[in-house]
C-alpha cells in the first residue's frame, strides 16, 4: 500500500511538471512589431532590443530542399532583422488555409489556387509574395512512351497525387492548352507514388512538381520528357498568404515577413552553395541523401523562382488560374482576381 | 375510514417499483429517445451557427449540410461515390472475415501454431494501415483491389482474435459428449464448435464490419478518384465542409446499418440461445 502511494505521488508530480513545461513559452502570433523597428534603406528592419515576435509559417509539405529561403531566412537572420522568430510548420496546406482564414495563424505559404478556392468559399486569404514566378507542376513520362507534346497525351493513363490541388489545377490547365479534357485522359489517383508507379510502367505519364521528380528520375538513369504548365499558360504558383485582418491590422508585420522572406528568397538564388549547406540542418537525412540529385532539386527550383519583378503577382497570372478553374467548375462563387492578392508590402 | 395513503406510508415495494418502471419504459421507448435526441442536437448545432456566426468553411448550419445532401443525392454524386465504398467494404469485409476465420480456426486448434504465428500477427497490428497503405497501392494499383485489401486487413485481427477465443470457449464436456458418441471431425465442427462459437465470432464480426468502413476511407484517402473517402479529400481540397459532412454522416449511417445486419444474423442463428433461456 506505501508503495502504491509513492507511485501514486511520483505520477502526479511527473503529470504536474509535464503541463508546465507543456505551457507555451512565448505569445500567441496576434502581438504587433516592436515599436522601435524602423525600415532602412536596404530594406531591412534596424534591429530593436524588444523580443521578437513569434510567428508560426505552415508549408504544406514535408521538410524538404525545395524550402531552402526559408531555412536561410532563419539561419541567416533575415526575419530575425525583421523582428520575427519564424518557426516552420509541417502540416498539411488545406488545414493551414482554414487557420489562416480564421485567424489562428497570420502566415502561410500556399499555392495560388488555394487562394481562389478559398475566397469563392469565404476564405479572407490575401497573397503577398509570388515566391514561384513560375508555376512549378509540369506532366512527365518516359522518353521511350513518345509523349513530346500535349496533344499525345490523348488516350493516356496520367496518374496525379488526387483530384484535387496543385497538381490537378496544373494538369487540366496542361490538358485545355492542348485542347483536350479530362475525357481524352485517364486520371489516376496514386498519392505521393508518382516515381514509382512511372518506373513501374503502371502509368504512361505521372503529373509532378518538376523541380523534384524529374532530377530523381535522371539521376536513376531514365531519360525523361517534361511537359511544363508554365510553358503552356501562366498560372499562380506557391507564395506567402495573410489574411484580411492581419493586413487591415498590422501592415508594417506584413510587410516585414513579405520582406524578410523575399530577401532570403533572392539570397538563395545569389548563393545556392551556402543555402544547400543550411538546408541540411532543417531537412532530415539530406545529409545522408543523393547529394547530385538533392542539388539539382534546389537548382531546378531557383529557376522558377527567378524573375525580373521578384516576388510580385501578375494579374495575368490570376486571371488565367480563375479561368481554367471556371472551367473545372471548381469556383463555386464568383471571384474578384484583384482581391486575392497586393503587391503593395514589396518594396523594389 | 380513508383508504388512501400517503406516500410515505405506502410499502417499500411499491416505493421501489417506480425507479424500474421509468427504466422499463425508457427500455421500451428507445427509438422515440434516439429520435429527441438527434432533434435537440441539431437544434443546439443550428443555435449554435447562429449565434457565433460561424462561417460555413469551419462550421456550416444543418440547413447548408442538408442542402448539399439533396444537390449531391439529385445529381448522383453520392450515390455513386456511397455505392462504391459500400462495394469496397463488403468484399473486403468478406475476404477478411473469411481469412480470419480460417486461421483463427487453425490457431485455436494448435497451440504449437499460435505460438508461431501470434508474434508476426500481432506485428502486423502494430504498424499503422495509414502507413502501409501507400505501399499497397504502388504494388497493386490505385484500382479499387488496393482497397479492398486495405479494408480486409483493418477488419482480419479482430475476427481472428475473437474466433480463436470462440472455438477455444467450447465446453470441454460437450467436446467428451461428442467424443463419446464418436462424432466425425467435420460433425464435430458442423454440430458443436461452430455453433457455441457463432455468439463470439459475431461479436468480432460486428466490430470488423465498422472498422471495415474506416480501412476503405483510409485506402481512398491515399489514392482514389471515387468513393466516400475521395469525397471527403474534395470537400477538403474546395473547403466544402458541407460536402465533408455530407460523406461523414454517410459513412456513420453505413457502419450502422453493416453493425445492424451482423446483429440482425447473430440473433437469426443463435436462436437455440434464446429458446434456451
Amino acid at each position: 500500500m506505501r508503495i502504491f502511494r509513492c507511485a501514486l505521488i511520483a505520477v502526479m508530480v511527473f503529470t504536474l511538471s509535464a503541463c508546465a513545461a507543456g505551457k507555451p513559452s512565448g505569445p500567441k502570433n496576434t502581438a504587433t512589431l516592436p515599436a522601435t523597428a524602423v525600415p532602412s534603406a536596404t530594406n531591412t528592419i534596424i534591429p530593436t532590443e524588444k523580443p521578437l515576435l513569434k510567428v508560426n509559417l505552415p508549408v504544406g509539405y514535408i521538410p524538404n530542399v525545395q524550402f531552402a529561403p526559408l531555412y536561410v531566412g532563419i539561419e541567416k537572420g533575415f526575419y530575425r532583422e525583421a523582428g520575427l522568430d519564424v518557426t516552420i510548420d509541417y502540416s498539411m496546406e488545406n488545414d493551414n488555409a482554414v487557420l489562416l482564414a480564421t485567424g489562428e495563424l497570420q502566415f502561410a505559404i500556399l499555392s495560388g489556387e488555394q487562394v481562389l478556392l478559398g475566397r469563392s468559399q469565404g476564405l479572407p486569404l490575401v497573397y503577398t509574395l509570388a515566391w514561384y514566378q513560375q508555376y512549378p507542376v509540369g506532366i512527365i513520362a518516359k522518353t521511350s512512351a513518345g509523349i513530346n507534346s500535349v496533344a499525345d497525351l490523348k488516350g493516356k493513363k496520367i496518374g496525379l497525387p488526387g483530384l484535387f490541388g496543385a497538381s490537378y489545377i496544373g494538369a487540366m490547365a496542361l490538358l485545355y492548352s492542348g485542347g483536350l479534357s479530362d475525357k481524352d485522359v485517364t486520371l489516376d489517383s496514386i498519392g505521393f507514388n508518382q516515381v514509382e508507379m512511372l518506373l513501374a510502367d503502371r502509368e504512361d505519364a505521372v503529373v509532378v512538381y518538376i523541380a523534384n521528380e524529374p532530377a530523381q528520375l535522371e539521376s536513376m538513369g531514365e531519360k525523361i520528357s517534361v511537359l511544363k504548365v508554365s510553358d503552356a499558360v501562366q498560372m499562380v504558383g506557391n507564395g506567402l498568404v495573410t489574411n484580411e485582418k492581419t493586413v487591415q491590422e498590422k501592415p508594417e508585420l506584413v510587410r516585414a515577413m513579405t520582406m524578410a522572406t523575399l530577401n532570403a528568397i533572392q539570397y538563395t538564388i545569389d548563393h545556392p552553395d551556402e543555402a544547400y549547406e543550411i538546408s541540411k540542418a532543417y531537412v532530415p537525412n539530406l545529409a545522408a541523401a543523393d547529394q547530385v540529385v538533392q542539388k539539382q532539386v534546389l537548382l531546378n527550383s531557383i529557376e522558377l523562382w527567378k524573375s525580373g519583378k521578384p516576388g510580385f503577382s501578375e494579374p495575368k497570372a490570376w486571371e488565367n488560374m480563375r479561368t481554367v478553374m471556371k472551367t473545372m467548375g471548381l469556383l463555386t462563387s464568383a471571384v474578384d482576381v484583384s482581391a486575392c492578392f497586393t503587391n503593395e508590402f514589396i518594396t523594389e | 375510514m380513508s383508504t388512501k395513503k400517503s406516500a410515505s406510508h405506502q410499502p417499500d415495494s411499491i416505493r421501489n417499483d417506480n425507479p424500474k418502471k421509468g427504466i422499463e419504459w425508457l427500455a421500451r421507448h428507445n427509438g422515440w429517445l434516439v429520435l429527441v435526441s438527434i432533434i435537440v442536437v441539431l437544434a443546439a448545432w443550428a443555435l449554435i451557427v447562429s449565434i457565433t456566426q460561424m462561417p460555413a468553411f469551419l462550421l456550416p448550419s444543418p440547413e447548408g449540410v442538408w442542402n448539399k445532401f439533396t444537390i449531391t443525392l439529385q445529381d448522383g454524386t453520392l450515390l455513386t461515390n456511397a455505392l462504391v465504398t459500400l462495394y469496397e467494404v463488403l468484399i473486403g469485409l468478406i475476404l477478411g472475415s473469411v481469412v480470419a476465420m480460417g486461421l483463427g480456426y487453425l490457431l485455436a486448434k494448435s497451440r504449437l501454431m499460435e505460438k508461431l504465428l501470434s508474434p508476426y500477427l500481432v506485428a502486423s497490428q502494430a504498424i499503422p494501415v495509414v502507413a502501409i497503405a501507400p505501399l499497397l497501392v504502388i504494388w497493386f494499383g490505385p484500382g479499387i483491389f488496393s482497397k479492398i485489401l486495405i479494408c480486409s486487413l483493418t477488419v482480419f485481427f479482430p475476427v481472428l482474435v475473437n474466433t480463436m477465443i470462440g472455438f477455444r470457449a467450447v465446453p470441454e464436456n460437450l467436446r467428451d459428449l461428442m467424443r463419446s458418441l464418436r462424432a466425425t471431425r467435420w460433425q464435430k465442427l458442423r454440430l458443436l464448435e461452430i455453433p457455441a462459437a457463432l455468439p463470439v465470432l459475431f461479436g468480432g464480426l460486428r466490430i470488423g464490419a465498422t472498422l471495415s468502413v474506416i480501412g476503405a476511407v483510409v485506402g481512398e484517402f491515399v489514392g482514389s478518384d471515387r468513393g466516400l473517402g475521395f469525397l471527403i479529400n474534395v470537400g477538403r481540397g474546395q473547403f466544402d465542409t458541407a460536402l465533408v459532412f455530407v460523406a461523414v454522416f454517410t459513412l456513420i449511417l453505413m457502419a450502422l446499418i453493416l453493425y445492424g445486419a451482423a446483429m440482425l444474423a447473430e440473433k437469426r442463428s443463435t436462436r437455440w440461445k434464446a429458446e434456451r433461456h
